[in-house]
């Protein structure tokens, strides 16, 4: 019988240590263990590694462990870990997300950083979806630009006889390449994209860039509703129509879903394919074995100064349930404000710097060429602001409408109309 | 004598502890367990009447109230009648959901119910090889599978379109075109049904196979002795003596069809256009990617209900009073 009760004990502390450890190995006594999420990313990651190690290197006594979750179970793991109380003390969260989760997030310290500090530290587009209300709620990491920005593939430029680099002055000029590039095969059936500008994130920012540089705006006066149905937004959208009329690419055959542009190019299949710079470093890792030459470069607007909209990308946040948020947001700062150690996560990852001092530096210029092309716009960039749910509005309303538009299963009217008309529900 | 019965009564009363012991140790785990499901249950019952999103603060009561509000029966008013963007994909989702289960349910079974007969009508030499090749589909990841058929699908090296193209056909965009379409049903929706079909029948022929191994031969001999062909004999024998099984297949079949979820998420994640938008689909975006819990909850709740009458109506239809 003692023997019995004696096993049940044994049993129930086990039980009992394993609720309560919370996932926390063995450290050192007096190491302050903190963990730290973020989504799956091996670019990212191995930069976060790096920033890790070189804190622990100045704090012997804290011990930092990086999990990371794939993209869809890494929000799915915020929304029932964060009502628990269970999330790991340092977060990695989109900024454009604070807006919804900053009930749940903790103001980042004045000492550590104020707001008027992070708005001269950092570019207007990165830091402005962390600023809720005024209160700072963390710090990015990168600059999300997803205007502008193409991969052009040398191997085809000089097979179909263009001049390259490509000296592009307006739109009609790489229309013009686009048009050289594009091949169809025997069926009719387009083979290669001369301009691949048909999914999500390119479609989307291109058609909120272009209503700005035509003089428009797709937010009213006091940012309480949107306004899609304007003549700008009507001009950008026939515009981008016209485009695919122009045969530089079939919407139905390349898109979000078929012939993504990171894998069309990497196959060989798009000759300039619209995409944000983070899309260079995950091609080098997929497509190893790609032989064509190419390289980055930057569209010229479509009229005026190159105005454009972005997220506030990647960035770095505290939890209110760490037991060391003095320790967590240290290490947020050494890892977002520190230069040296801003542009190695930047240089690892293939992202753009959200700090300006960080972008200019040779050091950047030297590990990703394509960053010193972009400096000229980058001061152009604005925060795309803060919409009731940013996923819904660009994925699920504009993307969906515009494509419809493209692959002209909706006149450039219908889209616009369904796009405000959903759009401003998203209010409710 | 004394010393007997005593021992009897103490060996009777350690049996009756041991057997509540037994009765404990097997109920209680089952009765917490039980308890769990019945919390998630109550949870999305309640959730279904707020405006609840996980990463809002909300009440001071499981974060329900305060910027989680509650709104009565406003999810389900909406769904119905209004104009947001939410309600349009749920009435969308819901009428694909619908296409989807009518159309995979008859073309399962005359796959399914044909080949089982077939199966059972050649020799025993082949009939194991055989259901074990067809029976494969249904072991298989339903992502391998909607990879696999993602492939053959692809509008410039998918081999469907090498086919078309070497007969001199006009290649199709399976998975993205909006404008194709068949008997008013999107191109895109044909081919994720052809998919979920290929990956699923190995499971309900195996039944049906089992259930014509019990069908009693005498019954079919005596048919054809009095004169009925084979087709007959199939019709007006095998079919109602197989009713309960049947009745089986259809109710499961249909399940499974309305909660499909991950071959269209990963072929079409829902488009072309939102063609191939199912509920599930759009239960588990609304949930996770837009953290809209309380709506989820709510369509969840409108799929339960869906489900339950027409499982109540295939077995009204498919009921039948008597055995063999």
């Amino acid at each position: 019988m003692k023997a019995k009760i004696l096993a049940l004990l044994i049993v129930l502390t086990l039980v009992l240590t394993a609720c309560g450890s919370k996932g926390e190995s063995a450290a050192p006594e007096g190491t302050i263990v903190l963990r730290f999420w973020v989504h799956t990313n091996n670019a990212f990651i191995a930069g976060y590694e790096a920033a890790i190690a070189a804190y622990e290197a100045e704090h012997p006594n804290v011990d930092i462990q990086l999990e990371n979750f794939d993209y869809e179970l890494y929000l799915q793991t915020l929304q029932t870990a964060m009502p628990a109380g269970e999330e790991a003390d340092i977060l990695q969260l989109f900024g454009t997300w604070t807006s919804q989760y900053y009930e749940r997030l903790t103001p980042v310290p004045a000492e550590v950083m104020t707001v008027e500090q992070a708005q001269q530290t950092f570019y207007a587009a990165p830091i402005g979806g962390f600023i809720v209300d005024g209160v700072l709620y963390g710090m990015p990491q990168e600059f999300n630009m997803e205007y502008g920005g193409v991969l052009v593939n040398k191997t085809l430029y000089e097979a179909a006889g263009l001049t390259y680099p490509p000296q592009w002055r307006t739109m009609d000029d790489v229309i013009a390449d686009a048009q050289a590039l594009t091949q169809v095969d025997e069926t009719g059936m387009m083979s290669v994209a001369g301009f691949h500008f048909a999914c999500a994130d390119p479609t989307a920012f291109s058609f909120l860039a272009g209503i700005k540089q035509r003089g428009g705006d797709y937010w009213n006066a006091d940012h309480t509703a949107f306004t899609f149905n304007t003549p700008e937004a009507r001009a950008q959208l026939q515009f981008m129509v016209d485009m695919v009329n122009a045969g530089v690419v079939d919407p139905v055959v390349f898109n979000d879903s078929t012939n993504f542009v990171i894998d069309a190019f990497f196959q060989g299949k798009v000759g300039i394919g619209y995409i944000g710079s983070w899309a260079i470093a995950l091609g080098q890792t997929n497509y190893p074995d790609f032989a064509d030459e190419w390289d980055y470069f930057y569209l010229p607007p479509i009229q005026g100064d190159p105005v454009f909209v972005a997220d506030s990308g990647w960035g770095l946040t505290v939890s209110p349930n760490s037991q060391h948020q003095d320790i967590a947001w240290d290490f947020v700062r050494f890892v977002t404000a520190n230069p040296e150690i801003a542009a190695q996560w930047n240089i690892a990852s293939g992202t753009i710097p959200a700090m300006p001092a960080v972008a200019e530096s040779p050091e950047i210029a030297a590990a990703m060429p394509w960053v010193p092309k972009a400096l000229a716009i980058l001061p152009y960039g604005e925060y795309l602001g803060n919409m009731p749910d940013r996923d819904l509005v660009v994925y699920e309303i504009i993307y969906p409408h515009v494509l419809n538009a493209l692959q002209g299963v909706e006149t450039v009217d219908q889209a616009l109309q369904a796009i405000d008309t959903e759009a401003n529900s998203t209010f409710r | 004598m004394v010393r007997t019965r005593n021992r009897n009564d103490r060996r009777r009363s350690g049996l009756v502890i041991s057997k509540r012991r037994f009765v404990a140790s097997v109920t209680i785990p089952l009765l917490l367990y039980e308890s769990l499901g019945i919390f998630v249950l109550g949870w999305a019952f309640v959730l279904m009447f707020f405006d609840y999103s996980p990463g809002r603060l909300g009440g001071p009561i499981l974060g329900l109230g305060g910027s989680n509000p509650f709104v009565g029966l406003r999810n389900f008013v909406e769904m119905f009648s209004g104009d947001s963007v939410q309600a349009t994909l749920f009435r969308t989702s819901l009428r694909n959901t619908i296409i989807f289960a009518v159309a995979v349910l008859p073309l399962n079974l005359a796959i399914t119910l044909p080949l089982a007969w077939l199966l059972e009508s050649i020799g025993n030499r082949f009939k194991s090889l055989y259901r074990t090749i067809y029976f494969l589909p249904v072991l298989t990841s339903s992502v391998g599978v909607a990879l696999i058929w993602m492939s053959m699908y692809d509008p410039q090296a998918g081999w469907i379109n090498a086919i078309i193209r070497a007969f001199g056909g006009t290649p199709v965009a399976w998975l993205s075109d909006p404008r194709a379409g068949f008997a008013n049903v999107s191109i895109a929706m044909w081919a994720v049904i052809i998919a979920y079909l290929w990956q699923d029948y190995g499971y309900n022929m195996v039944i049906f196979i089992a259930a014509l191994q019990g069908v009693p031969h005498e019954l079919r001999e005596a048919a054809l002795i009095d004169g009925a062909n084979s087709w007959q004999a199939f019709t007006r024998i095998t079919l109602p003596l197989i009713r309960p099984t049947m009745l089986f297949v259809c109710v499961m079949t249909m399940l499974s069809s309305f909660q499909v979820f991950d071959v269209i998420q990963v072929m079409t994640n829902g488009g072309p256009n939102n063609q191939t938008q199912v509920l599930m689909l759009d239960i588990y975006k609304s949930a996770f990617r837009y953290q809209n819990m309380g709506w989820a909850a709510a369509e969840s709740f409108v799929l339960f209900l869906v489900v339950m009458g027409v499982t109540l109506f295939q077995m009204r239809v498919l009921r039948t009073d008597w055995e063999y």
